[in-house]
């Protein structure tokens, strides 16, 4: 489904984000992606849509060849990706529906989106997706009037309503606490097994890889330095990946 | 899998009232106006003639005089928005709510909203009989035309003042005047300094305004020198009101950010200017 | 205990900064109101004197409600301001979002879109006017442009301000799910600047309004034309009843748009 070759991605001469990267990744699979702040992670999940673009080398992503995509064809394939973010980005004054609606918009005529006529089918495409993360009966409120963790479950299903190949999440419990961080993570998971979604997580939380990482990716400085299962994932493999010992900060909470 | 049905959604009349309204207006416009579209076709063509006939033959010996005439309508617009913020700053004290009592300002209110609602041009043509052609004149019609506007964002800027150093006043034993003084007076100053200013910004359009239609400026004379096709002047004229305008607006524009940024307020909303 | 002198720090000047500015005021008002040739007297002496223009206005004239050319320019003049808002505001939207950064990530363009609107800002309304009749004759039709441009120039500027400073989450989204730009302004940038930009446009259309009302005076349409016609005759009480008229229209406008902004926050 995802497979990179050589790729390499260089903001500045001398400055790789992203350092000769061979890596392949099935159907279906649920990754977890660790490493430092500034090892990688953020640029290797937007590489796979495009959102930065590779300097050098290969990526194809459900048998498109990204690294050479027209605009046209990179807006089709991004249709078919779902992204969730750290900060949500929902929009604040619109309704819950609404946002879950933008999943649609690709889709559908553009007239549609701008009069906010949407046709029965897709309604119900977003209902599902809301119903699927527990939010059906907040598809009216007001996007500013949830908390963070029903934030995101709206951003999972703005992602869902796509009916994606992939999802792709940065770091998308970073702003929850313990137990709706847990919450998240389980939908991520369920979402995957019901559906058969290809799912890649960035994670700063050790102990949450550890817990939902079928596939554990280690990045450091641009480099892949660990692929294995998430069982596999002792104190001394992440000591590894990171290049220093572990600290309270890179664990959620003393029980998983 | 089965239907799923959505919570039921409220009706928001007001929206859907207003929207159609807005669109009724819009059709109704349209079909009134009876444009004649085709005039349209000839725009680009008769513009860029014009276009070339004002820019041209640019010469520089009308520069002095122009630039007077420009200096003249700079001039007018300074002098009558400092006689509107004269007027309106002790005007909008009496409009402010949290100061006196709310039937004296809500009368100081639809004062303002009077003024408010007259083109600055429809009072020049009436004290043109008055005061005859002078640029006296133009410094009367923008004087009292902005009152209106001034006064209003003076006292909602003078209802939104933070109560804390008005209890710091009170609470050191202060009297009245100098509870004024430093409670009141710090908090908005700098946000009426900058309203003046950005109408003053306003105030210079008007003025070049005034002068088509002969209260002194520099309207005057490109309304003269369109009238008498004489384009070189026209053009000269229209680049030096562009010029002066943008210049005065670079200007103010850059003294009201630093008296905002030195009073960390909020930057005006042109918008109820 | 010694009791030592505790020396105060140095007391900062007045910035200079200020006291520049200051004397720059005093002087600017000085120079100006001798160009003007500014005089109390004048004033005075002048609003003293009894007036036609005074005695029309203690003495309006309504009647002109009645006439039909009169009523027709009223109309005239409120579908010009329309129509120039509406088309001025929407067009404002799409140059406002080429004049910022993540709209127009090409800086010359970017210039140029901003240069072109200061220009055009520049400019008066009713010069506007003046050019587009000289440009292509007397009538509504150089009406209805002077107040699309001007307009369109005025709540471009607003809004591009307000666009720098919005959150791009939602744009990235939307960027992300392969949304076009049309999509996407309607989805990501709309939601966000609603209140501000029908804040703007309102606005816009106040300043249309009144600039329609004038249009007239140099051929370009609207209750203008009345007005200058009474004018031209010294017929003072049928001038203020048609401004008079105009105002209660205005205010009520303005009523109306004050309600909707209230609404929309």
């Amino acid at each position: 489904m995802i497979s990179f070759k050589n790729a390499t991605v260089e903001y500045q001469p001398g400055v790789k984000a992203m350092d000769n990267l061979n890596l392949e990744i099935k159907e279906g699979e649920f990754v977890v992606v660790v490493g430092l702040s500034g090892a990688g992670k953020s640029t290797l999940i937007r590489t796979i849509n495009n959102l930065v673009p590779l300097t050098s080398g290969e990526l194809y992503v459900d048998g498109e060849a990204v690294h050479d995509l027209s605009r046209k064809k990179m807006r089709a394939l991004r249709s078919r990706i779902g992204m969730i973010f750290q900060g949500f980005n929902l929009v604040d004054r619109a309704t819950v529906l609404q946002n879950v609606l933008m999943g649609r918009v690709f889709k559908l005529p553009t007239w549609r989106t701008v009069f906010g006529v949407y046709p029965k089918a897709d309604q119900q495409i977003a209902a599902k997706a809301l119903d699927r993360v527990g939010m059906l009966d907040r598809a009216y409120s007001r996007a500013t009037d949830l908390s963070g963790g029903q934030r995101q479950r709206v951003g999972i299903a703005r992602a869902l309503a796509q009916e994606p190949k992939v999802i792709l999440a940065d770091e998308p419990v970073a702003s929850l606490d313990p137990p709706t961080s847990h919450a998240v993570m389980q939908h991520l998971q369920k979402i995957n097994q019901d559906l058969g979604i290809t799912t890649i997580v960035n994670l700063h939380f050790l102990d949450l890889a550890t817990a939902y990482g079928e596939r554990v990716i280690g990045l450091r400085e641009g480099k892949l330095v660990f692929d294995g299962p998430g069982s596999e994932c002792t104190e001394e493999v992440f000591e590894g990946i990171y290049g220093r010992s572990l600290t309270a900060e890179d664990t959620l909470s003393e029980e998983a | 899998m089965s239907e799923l049905t959505l919570p039921k959604k409220a009706i928001d009349w007001f929206r859907n009232i207003t929207t159609l309204a807005i669109v009724a207006a819009v059709v109704w416009s349209l079909i009134g106006l009876e444009i004649k579209w085709e005039r349209l076709i000839d725009l680009p063509a008769d513009l860029f003639l014009i276009g070339t006939l004002m820019f041209g033959n640019l010469d520089i010996a009308d520069f002095p005089n122009l630039a007077g005439a420009m200096w003249e309508s700079i001039s007018i617009a300074w002098v009558g928005t400092l006689i509107a913020a004269l007027f309106a700053i002790p005007l909008s004290f009496l409009a402010a709510e949290n100061l006196v009592g709310r039937p004296i300002a809500w009368v100081i209110r639809q004062v303002f909203n009077i003024l408010r609602a007259v083109p600055e041009v429809i009072l020049a043509i009436a004290l043109i009989p008055i005061f005859g052609l002078t640029p006296l004149t133009g410094v009367l019609a923008i004087g009292i035309g902005s009152i209106g506007t001034l006064g209003k964002l003076f006292y909602e800027v003078i209802e939104s003042i933070k109560k804390n150093p008005l209890e710091a006043a009170d609470a050191v034993g202060a009297n009245k005047l100098v509870r004024f003084r430093w409670g009141v007076l710090p908090q908005v100053m700098p946000e009426m300094t900058s309203f003046v200013l950005y109408r003053f910004e306003v105030n210079i359009r008007a003025s070049a305004v005034m002068g088509l239609i002969g209260a002194g400026g520099i309207g005057n004379d490109v309304a003269l020198a369109l009238r008498f096709k004489d384009w070189e002047v026209a053009g000269m004229g229209l680049l030096i009101v562009i010029l002066g305008t943008i210049l005065v607006d670079a200007i103010s524009g850059a003294a009201r950010k630093q008296i905002i940024k030195g009073s960390n307020a909020k930057l005006p909303s042109a918008v109820e200017v | 205990m010694t009791a030592s002198k505790v020396e105060l720090p140095k007391k900062p000047g007045i910035p200079g900064a200020i006291i520049f500015s200051l004397v720059f005021a005093f002087v600017l008002t000085v120079v100006t109101m001798i160009t003007v040739e500014f005089s109390l007297t004048e004033i005075f002496s002048n609003f003293g004197r009894r007036n036609l223009v005074a005695d029309g206005l203690l003495n309006p004239d309504f009647g002109q409600i009645l006439s039909e050319r009169s009523l027709s320019a009223f109309i005239e003049t409120l579908q010009l301001a329309v129509l120039g808002t509406v088309l001025g505001g929407g067009m404002s939207m799409f140059m406002a979002y080429w004049a910022t950064e993540f709209g127009n990530p090409i800086r010359w363009l970017r210039a140029i879109v901003r240069t072109f609107n200061n220009v055009v800002r520049s400019i008066p309304d009713l010069l506007w006017a003046l050019l587009f009749v000289t440009a292509v004759g007397i009538g509504i039709l150089p009406g209805l442009l002077a107040l699309f441009f001007f307009s369109m120039a005025v709540v471009t500027k607003l809004t591009s301000d307000t666009l720098d400073g919005i959150d791009m989450g939602p744009i990235e989204a939307a960027k992300a799910s392969g949304s076009g730009l049309i999509s996407m302004l309607r989805t990501a940038v709309i939601p966000q600047i609603l209140p501000s930009y029908t804040s703007f446009v309102l606005y816009g259309f106040e300043l249309n309004l009144r600039a329609s009302a004038v249009l007239g005076l140099v051929g370009a349409g609207g209750i203008g034309s009345r007005i200058e016609f009474f004018r031209s005759r010294g017929d003072w009480s049928e001038v203020w009843g048609l401004v008079l008229m105009f105002f209660l229209v205005v205010f009520l406008v303005e009523r109306f748009s004050v309600t909707i902004r209230r609404r929309l926050v």
